[in-house]
């Protein structure tokens, strides 16, 4: 674990510039106000996400953490009634700038969503898309290298490696996530942003997909939204409390569960509500 | 009723085999049957009707699919055709074909093998099978030849049992003579149009509708392939589009003969286009494909589930990228059966051909997409028209022609779709 957060600022030579709590700053997220319509999702939310850590995003059901989680890699702009106000940085760089290319925005922030969503082509084919559409590799045996490794670094590979032209689809349902993350972690983005990955699976595979989390923190910076307080505990280091579209309180995960300083978060973290 | 015996009603357990419930029991069944039952008889009707109309067709086609023969003795040196074989030999042989007078020789021929008005037992058009006997082979001008040449009319008729005494009678001779024959009429898988029902092919207009269906196929699938991705990926949701998606359900309810009206006055009369050609057809007829392709493109393209879009976008994929890489090979088997169920009315339309003038008689298949020509439903309609009887074997026999390429069509369709149905 260690070495892998060391070599991470050499990944992204652009990235250096320590944060708060001794991180190195990756997306920056400053009074970010957003609304569908004329209703405000999202109030004045400033955060920060650090390379070396897991944020966990919680919070009751509706309060905006998959709003502000698709703010980060721009794909709100799919829907059209959406306007963001704030200022994202990703390295420094305002992501809502005009010169902005999303489509490599996205490619650099990767993203698993709540639902697993395989392509109904070929397993192989699922993860070959991203790095073939980015030009990545260039002959197959490239390509070939780069499946296979992202397979094994979302610990499908054993699993998959002998039906590797059979449909994607065909997966079970813990199998088609770590598919999706294989899928996202092919075009070597910077950042993964998983959306409830794990709550259309059993535990098991829950465990599975907590467990490659663990693997993937350091080499990516990681935002997942969950619902499970064990899982937030378990897996990430930083911990972001939504409440009706605002940040209540953001701090390290041990500080949130042992010693929340807001009583909504005590009462929400103790299942007082929510 | 006070609210003291509706709590106390409330309370008691649900009586699941009291009269009220065994009643109501009875009366489920009793509807599920009924609708059962309905739906049975509604699809024992449609196929009552599909057996009658294939039955009545080919009882009454298949007979246009052969044609009655005579076998006719040619005593050629003795005969007055003027015809050099050596002239035959290579260029300049349509130009002496052309020049002599086979017509002649084939009545003289008739007259000497079966008697004064011999030559009425033949069809007008015998002496083409002679013309084309001497072209195939002009070494036949030596000496006598048989010649296979088609019947009258009549003879035909009454080779298939459906005639006048008189024919049968002339019909009963030329079979003790043993020189008729009755085999399949490759004549009218081969030749246009003609006045004579016993030379008549449908092969121009078969092709007249192939040239057609394809201008309209290459007109109409891609702008409305482009047409629905771009309302359904592209355009906002606002007063415009929704007043074009308003139009184009409009316009596939349109009746025909107005989009043919509408071919007259922008194709021929304001572009001055060939009167009678396919192309002007196929634009007209892909006026009228569009809409139905648009709707059930559009239809195809909201059934591809947003997770998939998401899931691309999410990767890096541009949208042109989303919508060719999944949107539209996910969309693909629902347009094709838009596209097919488009091209089938497309095919079957007359009135708006009428309007442009495709309903010309033409001796000869068109050669290309600016050249006179008609179409199937309208050769249909045209020999359903005429009155000489040899002709209701015709059209029926044109009928299973039209049937036969619309199921084609269809299982091209049906191919393509399964192909590339995929499966979740
Ligand atoms: N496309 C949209 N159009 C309009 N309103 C939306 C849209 N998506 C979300 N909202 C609203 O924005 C608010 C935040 O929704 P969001 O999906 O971010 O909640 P969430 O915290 O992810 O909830 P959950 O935990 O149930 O997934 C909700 O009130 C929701 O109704
Ligand atoms: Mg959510």
């Amino acid at each position: 674990m260690n070495d892998q957060t060391m070599s991470a600022p050499l990944l992204h030579p652009s990235a250096p510039s320590p944060a708060s709590d001794g991180g190195t700053l990756k997306m920056t997220a400053r009074n970010v106000n957003v609304f569908y319509g004329a209703k405000q999702a999202i109030r004045d939310v400033s955060i920060d996400v650090t390379q070396e850590n897991v944020t966990a995003f919680i919070g009751p059901s509706g309060c905006g953490k998959s709003t502000f989680l698709r703010t980060l890699n721009r794909m709100n702009d799919t829907v059209s009634s959406a306007r963001v106000e704030g200022r994202i940085t990703l390295d420094g760089e305002d992501i809502y700038a005009p010169d902005m290319d999303v489509v490599q925005l996205r490619a650099r922030v990767g993203m698993v969503f709540q639902k697993p969503n395989p392509f109904p082509k070929s397993i192989y084919e699922n993860v070959a898309y991203g790095p073939r559409i980015h030009g990545l590799a260039s002959a197959r045996a490239d390509m070939d290298q780069i499946v296979e490794k992202s397979l094994r670094r979302a610990g499908l590979w054993d699993e998959v490696k002998d039906r590797l032209n059979d449909s994607g689809t065909a997966l079970s349902g813990g199998q088609q996530q770590r598919l999706c993350i294989a899928r996202a972690i092919a075009v070597d983005p910077e950042v993964i942003l998983m959306d409830e990955p794990c709550s259309a699976l059993d535990p098991i595979a829950t465990a599975k997909i907590e467990e490659l989390i663990h693997e993937l923190r350091g080499r990516y910076a990681i935002v997942i939204v969950t619902h499970n307080m064990q899982q937030a505990a378990r897996v990430s280091q930083r911990t972001a409390f939504f409440h009706l579209g605002t940040l209540v309180e953001y701090g390290d995960t041990s500080e949130i569960f042992t010693n929340p300083r807001e009583t909504r978060t005590k009462d929400y973290i103790t299942g007082r509500y929510g | 009723m006070n609210s003291a015996t509706a709590t106390a009603e409330l309370r008691r357990p649900t009586d699941w085999k009291g009269s009220a419930m065994q009643n109501r029991i009875r009366r489920r069944y009793a509807a599920e049957r009924r609708f059962k039952l309905l739906g049975l008889l509604s699809i024992l009707v449609s196929a009552a009707f599909l057996a009658f109309l294939l039955v009545t067709m080919i009882g009454n086609g298949a007979r246009g699919f052969t044609q009655t023969e005579i076998r006719l003795p040619v005593d050629f040196p003795r005969s007055s055709l003027m015809l050099d074989p050596a002239a035959l030999a290579g260029f300049g042989a349509d130009a002496a074909l052309a020049g002599a007078d086979i017509e002649g020789t084939t009545a003289a021929a008739a007259d000497a093998a079966f008697g004064a008005g011999g030559a009425r037992l033949l069809s007008d058009g015998a002496w083409l099978s002679v013309r084309d006997a001497i072209k195939r082979d002009p070494a036949i001008l030596r000496g006598k030849a048989e010649i296979w040449v088609p019947a009258a009319t009549a003879i035909d008729l009454a080779a298939k049992g459906n005639a006048a005494p008189a024919a049968e009678a002339a019909y009963g001779k030329l079979q003790k003579a043993d020189v008729v024959r009755t085999g399949f009429n490759w004549t009218f898988l081969t030749r246009a149009d003609s006045t004579d029902p016993t030379l008549v092919g449908i092969w121009g207009a078969l092709k007249g509708s192939l040239v057609t269906m394809f201008v309209t196929l290459v007109l109409a699938f891609p702008v409305g392939v482009f047409a629905a991705l771009y309302l359904e990926e592209y355009a906002p949701r606002n007063r415009w589009t929704d007043l074009i998606e308003v139009s184009i359900n409009n316009l596939a309810a349109v009746p025909s003969i107005i989009f043919g009206l509408l071919g007259l006055a922008v194709f021929l009369n304001f572009m001055h286009l060939p009167r009678s050609a396919p192309l002007v057809g196929g634009l007209t007829l892909a006026l009228m494909t569009m809409p139905v392709i648009v709707i059930a493109g559009r239809n195809a393209i909201k059934a591809v589930p947003p997770s998939i879009r998401d899931a691309a976008l999410g990767i890096g994929a541009s949208r042109v990228q989303v919508v060719f890489h999944h949107v539209l090979p996910l969309a693909l088997p629902g347009i094709l059966t838009g596209t097919i169920i488009g091209m089938a009315r497309a095919l079957g339309e007359t009135a708006p051909l009428l309007m442009i003038g495709m309903r010309a008689f033409l001796a000869s298949p068109p050669g290309g997409i600016m050249d006179p020509a008609t179409v199937l439903p309208v050769q249909i309609f045209l020999w359903s028209d005429e009155v000489s009887r040899g002709f209701v074997e015709k059209t029926s026999a044109a009928i299973i022609v039209l049937l036969v390429f619309l199921l084609a069509m269809n299982g091209v369709a049906i191919y393509l779709r399964n192909r590339f149905e995929r499966r979740w």
